[in-house]
């Protein structure tokens, strides 16, 4: 992104953050005004600077998304949907207070979650101690899932681990002759990259296919000619990588430049990233990557997300600004469903209908386990013919799953 | 088969190592200057070839005809505006925060001009190879070992052959005594100075043949380097160039049996071993003892 738009997104965000503040303001002032014709307010903190700006700014698209899109349509309950938005700064101790302050102090009607794992765990925290629902749009990791949290609902597909869950029922129906006998996985020591290789190497070991090479390699790996070296002499079938973005260039070119080919070849991130073409080279046929979103998914709400994305932000959505928006159609739909949204007694009612129903989102269709992990999988794309296309699952396939992968 | 394929990619990783290593040595010879900004101006040679190369479609190792020559006034202007300036009784520790500033300064720059993402120049040779005796060798690794290979050379023969050479390792040497024989040693320092940079110039372009730039990539790059040039001895630039050899082959060989997290440790551990126990460097140097 140019450096002028991130400037003018920061400063639009801070105005907004203003604007929001003083509305929420007036609204204490008013004290006992008609509950029924007043905004609900939604609490939320993002990472609006520091590590976590680019990602914590696509989230809080998504969101003002959703709250156009609501308001447009006369609300929720017949309210408009109000944002009241804090800059936590990527930091942890932030995120408490922010959440604190929003529940406690500002007594918004609603929160939901900020950005990445590490801020989504104390967040999460603060919302259970107040019995508040907590859905958020990023906490991938599975420790998010092994905290005991009883109102925190993950709205996307699904965790790491199950990226490739489509993509492995694929692999072990194929006919026993066509069925690939051994695999090499190269990942990230990172968890969501790794998470998603290793999800599919535990399917694809149980369902048989032996593991020949298993590289883990730090982000700070330079030199990929030596992974790339054991993972061409194994001569393996298929080839997983847990990468993120220039890990996973990086180590086809090495692949390439030993001439290996694989019948089959899968790499987190990296191929969904819009470089990615032309840093191969455009030898991209037949390479596969799961992604939790796709603009061309043919979901229902996914159409009006797109278009009215566009006509708000002027560029399409990608997978973070979804992210958000997916969030806020979770709550809203349990909203809609509870008829309430207020903290209390109706914040109990919102998560027992979460977790008893299914919601459609611009994701697909959402449903939740006891711990709030979300119980689908990725849609897989593969590069064909110079495009990347959703090939799996076959309900909302773009194009045929080519196997075996063509020499790149 | 494995094991010769890992030899050959030692070899070709070993001579990059190299190159990008002696400049890094060189400065701290001439100047007692610990440079952390050396790895940043590889990244920055990179960034030009890659930019020349995407805007005039022309082919990275002649955007050196252009780097080269700069990299090198930039040096001489860094030396002589900047370096001398710090106390010579604080020279190397204050270097450190000089060289880190100018790092920084270097990455923000990168990032404010090119953006965050992550670039790779795409070349019709990118991914073409050649079989040698059951090895595969990548044409841009070895563009990138002749090109380490012709730099490494040349340095030498300046170094060797030329006056210049000779007042650059007489200062090295002993500055005062150098300077006492009719030396401009702030000269000399100034364009021994401006050569390491040069290499860095070249050294950036040999890497951007085979490699994903980013801007904070340097960081990832100072680390082996500075544990080369200790091992090598500091201030040797043919004691960088074995250590780098020997420390390239290692971490190839020991990838085979150790993974790649345990194989990158091997530049840390030859790093403390050299500090415990052979502090001036393994391979010839005798400026450690004082650093």
């Amino acid at each position: 992104m140019p450096k002028k738009s991130r400037s003018k997104a920061a400063a639009l965000s801070a105005a907004l953050i203003l604007t929001v503040g003083t509305a929420a303001c007036s609204g204490d002032d008013q004290g006992g005004g008609d509950k029924s014709s007043d905004p609900i307010t939604v609490g939320i903190s993002l990472p609006l600077t520091g590590d976590f700006s680019e990602p914590g700014k696509g989230v809080q698209e998504g969101y003002e998304a959703w709250a156009k899109v609501v308001n447009d349509k006369g609300g929720l309950l017949g309210r408009q949907v109000e944002l009241k938005i804090l800059d936590d700064q990527s930091n942890a101790d932030r995120v408490v207070a922010d959440y604190e302050q929003l529940i406690g102090k500002d007594q918004v009607d609603l929160v939901v979650g900020p950005f990445s794992t590490r801020l989504v765990v104390p967040s999460a925290r603060v919302a259970e101690e107040y019995d508040m629902l907590f859905v958020e749009p990023a906490g991938a990791a599975k420790e998010v899932f092994e905290q005991g949290f009883k109102n925190l609902f993950y709205a996307a597909p699904a965790v790491a681990n199950d990226h490739y869950n489509h993509l492995a029922e694929h692999i072990l129906a194929l006919p026993a002759d066509q069925r690939p006998k051994t695999a090499a996985y190269a990942a990230m020591d990172d968890p969501f990259a790794q998470g998603t290789a290793y999800g599919l190497k535990e399917k694809l070991e149980a369902g048989g296919i032996k593991t020949v090479v298993n590289e883990v390699y730090p982000p700070n790996t330079t030199d990929f000619s030596g992974i790339a070296a054991k993972v061409a002499s194994a001569k393996a079938d298929i080839l997983v990588g847990g990468s993120q973005y220039q890990d996973g260039v990086n180590l086809i070119v090495a692949l390439q430049q030993l001439g290996y080919q694989p019948k089959l070849a899968a790499f987190s991130t990296a191929p969904t990233t819009p470089e990615f073409a032309k840093a191969i080279g455009n030898k991209t046929t037949g390479i596969l990557s799961p992604t939790g979103y796709s603009q061309d998914a043919p979901y229902e709400s996914n159409k009006e997300f797109v278009e009215k994305f566009k006509a708000q932000f002027g560029k399409a959505p990608e997978e973070d600004q979804a992210n958000g928006y997916t969030t806020g159609q979770v709550v809203a739909a349990a909203v809609t469903a509870a008829g309430c949204a207020e903290q209390g007694e109706c914040q109990k009612k919102l998560v027992d209908w979460l977790h008893s129903n299914k919601v459609d989102t611009v994701v697909g269709p959402l449903s939740w386990d006891q711990t709030g992990k979300p119980q689908g999988a990725h849609m897989i794309q593969q590069w064909v013919d110079n495009d990347i296309k959703i090939v799996l699952p076959a309900d909302v396939k773009e194009a045929d799953f080519v196997y075996p992968k063509p020499a790149w | 088969m494995l094991v010769f394929q890992s030899i050959i990619l030692g070899l070709l990783l070993g001579g990059l190592y190299a190159l990008l290593a002696s400049g890094l040595t060189l400065y701290f010879g001439i100047m007692r200057v610990v440079m952390i900004a050396h790895s940043a101006f590889l990244i920055l040679a990179a960034y030009l070839a890659w930019w020349i190369h995407d805007r005039a479609g022309i082919d990275p190792l002649l955007s050196m005809v252009v780097t080269v020559p700069l990299f090198f006034a930039a040096g001489v202007v860094l030396q002589r505006l900047l370096l001398t300036r710090l106390r010579p009784a604080t020279l190397t520790m204050m270097s450190v925060l000089l060289t880190f500033a100018i790092a920084l300064a270097i990455e923000g720059l990168l990032g404010y001009a090119f953006t965050g993402t992550q670039r790779r120049i795409q070349l019709g040779y990118s991914s073409a190879s050649f079989e040698l005796f059951g090895a595969r060798i990548a044409v841009v690794k070895l563009i990138a070992f002749v090109l380490a290979a012709v730099a490494l050379s040349g340095l030498y023969v300046v170094m060797k052959r030329t006056r210049f050479g000779w007042a650059l390792r007489a200062t090295i040497q002993h500055r005062d005594a150098a300077r006492l024989l009719g030396i401009d040693t702030e000269r000399v320092a100034g364009y021994g100075f401006g050569l390491g940079l040069a290499t860095a110039a070249v050294g950036g372009t040999a890497l951007s043949l085979d490699t994903t730039i980013y801007p904070s990539l340097h960081w990832h790059w100072i680390g082996p380097l500075m544990a080369i040039i200790v091992v090598g001895g500091l201030g040797s630039v043919p004691g960088a160039a074995a250590a780098a050899m020997v420390l390239g082959m290692a971490q190839s060989l020991l990838q085979i049996p150790m993974g790649t997290t345990w194989a990158q440790t091997v530049f840390y551990v030859a790093l403390f071993a050299t500090l415990a126990f052979r502090p001036q460097g393994f391979f010839g140097g005798r400026l450690a003892q004082r650093f």
